[in-house]
């Protein structure tokens, strides 16, 4: 076998001239598809002896040819700026976890108001929280601002933390006042700088659905205290509310989700009204209550 | 005509609004007597119009306090309308960089098809009017997308135009590897693109991300082209694109895992190597193969013209 093929190297160089340089008499006679491509597998074959030259000297000349050098460099340069990116993240990450691990201990503080606590005494309780959370956003803004207009690159790695801060803040206010948080209002009490280190519109909006989906419980608990005003007061709030959000023209979007699970709320805010007022507790009950939400 | 009775079901809808609507309602009917048909038609449009307006007022929730209502929920409405014309422009605005995407997709989707006419003989003419077809995609589509990004834009409505960048990467790079035999560098891309925006405002720079999304692509298409390459006998180029595609599979995989997204570049991956295997083996089945044939030099026998290339797309 070894020695055919030797003879034939000598055959195939002698063709080879004729391979590379198609050769239009053996074009014209390939009538059928299958002595074309016969042809074809002839051509390449004639080339072999050649091809397998080249073949053993890119291997040893490989690396070091102009382009893949040119190539190399490039993909370096993309490795050291995502890992730059990925570094950057990773300290965005480890600020939105204590982001996190704070809004939980307000969140658990606040969630004292279902069990009759005073308003009061469960909001200063909370409102510790708030100094912590103005520090932990500004170191976040800090990092963000070294990355200047990459904002939305990393949005999504905070974003669930500040809807929850949203939500919390939101709530609080509306205890304390009984009237919804705006937007800059959020943005204020956290000492973002809207021009550098805003809130996400969309993350204030979803924050907003995620307290509305506090109030059903809050008014369940208020009037087992006794408070039998609450669920007019939370009903005209939340009616409002969604009647406000209907002013938006939203995407398929999550938002869009949150906003689809607000009536829901409504709906059992306006059963347990209904429950208590056909009972009359209503009226009776104006006075009684000790935790209402104090007047704006 | 309206039953505002049925109206009054839903109950959103103040009272106040099925009165004005049954007082105009009985109006109509008087209209209607003299008024022609699509004269009423178009009357019918605007209550409707007049109808979705108000609905999204509140309803007054009780009679108990009927005058308190309104006075927080017009400061609430205020702030939201705020946030409603955010909502919108945002959309709008992302609608129309979708819409850009798509143009730069379908366009260079077509270079790629061109490049991928070319066979022995025509290569210099096919490679011109693709290199052509892309400069009019750079020129006439990308500078519509150039125009609505700005700020922080780019990476906040990467999603809506990043497809079609990286189908333009696709192309570009597939034009410049059939010319030159090179891979077409991320800066050379953006230095073509600079001139495409205003001075005064941010120039529109791919990124690295969609930049090597484009690339995973290429990969796909130089198979193709390989295999086209083959069946056409020139091996020499089909061995030419084998290496490069190796060169671009192997210095992905080290920055393929520091991505933003790194599960959607994973399957990239998965697809590209599946690729690179396919021009390997095609190579391989060549090269093995052809020997079979030395043999057969100048013999008749054509059965065995089925073991040439086995059937890769």
């Amino acid at each position: 076998m070894k020695s055919v093929s030797r003879t034939l190297i000598t055959l195939t160089t002698a063709l080879s001239h004729r391979s590379i340089n198609p050769n239009p008499k053996t074009l014209i006679s390939a009538t059928t598809a299958t002595v074309s491509l016969r042809l074809n597998s002839t051509t390449i074959l004639t080339q072999q002896p050649t091809h397998r030259n080249h073949s053993f000297a890119s291997m040893a000349a490989g690396d070091s040819s102009p382009t893949s050098a040119a190539v190399e460099k490039q993909f370096d340069e993309f490795r050291h700026r995502l890992e730059e990116s990925g570094s950057l993240r990773d300290r965005i990450r480890a600020v939105a976890t204590q982001i996190e691990s704070t809004t939980r201990m307000m969140h658990s503080s606040l969630l004292l108001i279902h069990q009759s606590r005073p308003i009061q005494e469960v909001l200063e309780k909370a409102n510790t929280q708030i100094d912590v959370l103005k520090e932990l956003f500004s170191q976040l803004a800090e990092i963000v601002r070294e990355r200047p207009g990459e904002y939305y690159r990393y949005h999504g790695d905070w974003r669930t933390e500040a809807q929850q801060v949203v939500s919390l803040f939101a709530f609080m206010h509306w205890l304390e006042t009984g009237e919804l948080l705006i937007h800059t209002e959020v943005e204020e009490k956290l000492g973002l700088n809207a021009s550098e280190f805003g809130l996400d519109v969309e993350d204030y909006l979803i924050g907003i659905c995620f307290m509305s989906n506090e109030l059903p419980r809050y008014v369940v608990n208020q009037v087992t205290a006794g408070d039998y005003d609450c669920p007019r007061k939370v009903l005209k709030f939340l009616t409002d509310l969604h009647a406000s959000f209907r002013l938006l023209n939203l995407r398929n979007d999550f938002l869009r989700k949150k906003f689809d699970g607000m009536k829901y709320d409504l709906r059992r805010v306006e059963e347990v009204y209904y429950d208590v007022k056909i009972r009359g507790l209503a009226s009776t009950g104006d006075g009684k209550g000790e935790q209402t939400v104090q007047e704006a | 005509m309206y039953n505002v009775q049925e109206l009054k079901l839903f109950h959103f809808i103040p009272s106040w609004y099925c009165q004005m609507l049954h007082n105009w309602a009985s109006l109509q009917r008087h209209i209607h007597l003299m008024a022609p048909k699509s004269h009423r038609i178009r009357q019918l449009a605007a209550a409707e119009a007049t109808m979705q307006g108000t609905s999204k007022k509140p309803r007054s929730i009780s009679t108990e306090a009927p005058a308190a209502a309104d006075t927080p929920s017009s400061s609430m409405k205020h702030s939201f309308s705020k946030y409603a014309e955010y909502l919108n422009q945002l959309n709008d605005k992302r609608e129309r960089v979708v819409k850009a995407s798509r143009d730069i997709t379908m366009n260079s989707k077509k270079v790629i098809f061109q490049v991928h006419r070319i066979s022995k003989n025509n290569k210099d003419e096919v490679l011109e009017k693709a290199e052509k077809d892309l400069s009019a995609v750079k020129d006439h589509y990308i500078a519509r997308l150039v125009n609505e990004l700005q700020g922080t834009d780019f990476w906040k409505l990467r999603r809506a135009y990043s497809p079609g960048i990286q189908e333009y990467v696709e192309a570009a790079t597939l034009c410049k590897f059939c010319t030159t035999g090179t891979l077409l560098n991320l800066d050379e891309i953006n230095a073509m693109l600079l001139p495409l925006s205003d001075p005064s405002r941010e120039p529109l720079q791919i990124n690295i991300l969609d930049y090597i999304l484009g690339l995973a692509d290429l990969t796909g298409e130089l198979m193709r082209l390989a295999i086209g390459r083959i069946s056409d006998g020139e091996l020499e180029y089909a061995e030419k694109i084998c290496r490069f595609v190796r060169e671009i599979y192997r210095e992905l995989t080290l920055v393929a895992p520091k991505m933003d997204d790194s599960s959607d570049m994973k399957t990239k991956m998965d697809v590209m190597l599946q690729s690179v295997m396919k021009i390997e083996n095609a190579c391989f089945s060549v090269h093995v193969r052809g020997s079979e044939y030395i043999p057969l030099i100048g013999s008749d026998d054509a059965s065995y013209t089925l073991l040439g290339v086995p059937n890769f797309e």
